[in-house]
């Protein structure tokens, strides 16, 4: 655990330096660490004006947003794995996926009539969202007094209703704006700011910290709901309070970056082979490893075929599904 | 004194009544084993005195609580429960999984305290499963675990313990030795038991009382001597029970008609 502990705050360390310092304008390691450490007041930075803006205000907010998004949906997907006591469970489940990919297709193609995207695309993504999970949470079961599976199933229907409509949308307009729904679909880090960051920085701080906290309460859960209750875990509270968590800063992330596939579900199961079946390990470590991982995998994606980017999504699962392949074997090999 | 009292409980599926109007008391430090053929609501009746499942009528109180009136953290300070068939998740330690017990005392948000520790170390070595202690309980055979599920519901450190069928699947020396760990328990800590079972030569030789239900309702409280004797056994089975002595011990056999 200590040794999973410190390779992953080095990996998260590594991350950072490379989110900083690759990009197709070449700007030295040194010197940007040099301008690091001149913001904490020590030394001075000798980046020229155009250096220091692509540093930071392209570089930086990227980073740092990419940090956010890449922990919270690992954190998130752990979570839910947990709750639902369910490997194939990911921070989209309970509908948060359908719902903002039709309220960012309502926003571009209604608002912007296709032809851009405009501003409030952020918002009406966050809000189909969360209007997608509550619906899912009241179908479920009437809320508390639900199951775990009937929540999964309400998720799924009130997924496919969306994503029919959201499908409907898009048959009613053209291709270009077709194509601009789905480059939002796919997720990017590429519009990031310090504005995107500092709207979504409190949802992640609090979210996360809830649901991390939650890794005892998720252990417990682990022997079922009514054996649970009966050692004493208020299961339908306890569900509550981190699918809320869980879902409404998964939600706040989508609004940011669009829909970043694959790192919600990989990322815990990388990290459960490496630390054990324990959420009180599992969920911190996925915070960093997350963190780590989806910086690497987007400095990737706006590298590999500079000045264009690939989509981060497809990034995520292709290098996501080899690392998660590797572990897993290597695994194997040290359990014989 | 009675420790636990169910008074005209009734317990429904939806508009089905799975059990209704049975009144019940145990006293403190006995062994109470209700029997009856499936789907008499057996089950129903110690998930409900477990606090897994709401009564539609009357209430069950223990140590003079209703448990309606209790929330879980306090229901899992007062009874536990070793299901009929619990759930083991791979990857965690038999001595992990005996901690789970402790949770309705230090809570979901703090670690076990000094005392937890002491706690399920004591009763780890109570039940011998010292050996298997830093094991994943998905590797123990069917015995060892279950052993390991009573003693995660000792660590709860409650004065009853419910237990749904707790022989099943086990062979006769494992059944024969957790049943005599589960006596000692009544006998030398003063431990209330209330427990499901079917083999009704074995609930008469462990149980001080045995109560039989029939279609969710009570048709026989006594001591075990009695109601494995009586007529209603055998009316309420369905076939011919003979009950013969065996050094003293009663032993229930069903006779082909």
């Amino acid at each position: 655990m200590a040794l999973v502990t410190i390779l992953t705050l080095i990996g998260l360390c590594v991350a950072v330096v490379c989110g900083l310092a690759i990009g197709p304008t070449s700007i030295g390691t040194q010197r940007i660490l040099g301008s690091v450490l001149s913001r904490v007041g020590i030394g001075h930075s000798t980046l020229t004006s155009l250096q220091y803006s692509v540093v930071w205000q392209l570089r930086a907010p990227r980073l740092v947003l990419g940090l956010l998004a890449g922990a919270m949906l690992s954190v998130a997907g752990g979570t839910y794995q947990g709750v639902f006591r369910n490997p194939l469970a990911d921070p989209y489940l309970l509908g948060v996926a359908a719902g903002a990919g039709l309220g960012a297709t309502f926003a571009i193609m209604d608002i912007g009539n296709g032809t851009y995207t405009p501003t409030w695309t952020p918002l009406l993504a966050f809000a189909g969202a969360m209007v997608a999970v509550a619906v899912t949470w009241i179908i479920g079961g009437r809320g508390l007094r639900s199951n775990a599976s009937t929540l999964i199933l309400a998720g799924v229907a009130v997924s496919a209703l969306l994503t029919s409509m959201q499908t409907f949308l898009q048959q009613q307009a053209s291709a270009q704006s077709i194509a601009r729904v789905y480059i939002w679909l796919l997720g990017s880090l590429a519009s990031a700011s310090w504005s995107s960051v500092d709207l979504v920085l409190p949802y992640v701080l609090v979210c996360t910290t809830i649901c991390v906290l939650a890794g005892r309460a998720l252990d417990v859960m682990s022997v079922g709901e009514d054996e649970s209750r009966s050692l004493g875990v208020p299961v339908r509270r306890v569900r509550f309070i981190v699918i809320g968590a869980s879902s409404l800063g998964t939600a706040a992330i989508v609004s940011a970056v669009g829909l970043i596939g694959f790192v919600g579900i990989i990322v815990p199961h990388i990290v459960r082979l490496l630390v054990g079946t324990s959420y009180r390990r599992i969920l911190p470590i996925s915070v960093a490893f997350g963190a780590a991982f989806l910086v690497f995998a987007d400095t990737i994606a706006r590298t590999v075929i500079a000045p264009s980017e690939l989509p981060l999504g497809v990034v995520t699962a292709l290098v996501g599904a080899p690392v998660f392949v590797l572990i897993l074997s290597l695994r194997k090999q040290l359990v014989r | 004194m009675s420790i636990i009292e169910v008074d005209a409980l009734t317990v429904r599926a939806g508009a089905k009544a799975l059990i209704s109007n049975v009144s019940l008391n145990v006293e403190a430090g006995t062994w109470c084993t209700i029997v009856g053929p499936n789907g008499a609501g057996k089950t129903t009746l110690v998930e409900t005195v477990a606090g897994l499942r709401r009564a539609a009528g009357g209430s069950v109180t223990i140590t003079g609580r209703p448990l309606d009136a209790m929330n879980e953290r306090e229901r899992a300070r007062v009874v536990s429960l070793v299901p009929q068939h619990p759930e083991v998740p791979a990857g965690m330690t038999v001595k992990e999984y005996v901690s789970l017990g402790r949770s309705a005392y230090h809570g979901l948000l703090r670690a076990p305290s000094a005392r937890d520790r002491s706690i399920v170390d004591s009763v780890v070595e109570r039940l011998s499963l010292q050996e298997f202690a830093e094991r994943d309980v998905v590797t123990l055979s069917g015995g060892e675990r279950q052993r390991m599920v009573l003693a995660r519901a000792l660590a709860q450190s409650t004065m009853v313990i419910v237990l749904d069928e707790p022989i099943t699947g086990l062979d006769l020396r494992h059944q024969m030795d957790l049943l005599e760990l589960l006596k000692t328990q009544v006998e030398e800590c003063g431990l209330t038991i209330v427990a499901t079972m079917h083999d009704l030569t074995l609930a008469g030789q462990f149980a001080d009382r045995l109560v039989l239900l029939d279609r969710g309702a009570v048709v026989l409280d006594g001591p075990a001597a009695v109601v494995v004797r009586s007529r209603e056994l055998s009316q309420c089975y369905g076939i011919d029970l003979r009950v013969i002595d065996v050094d003293g011990a009663d032993v229930v056999v069903p006779v082909r008609s």
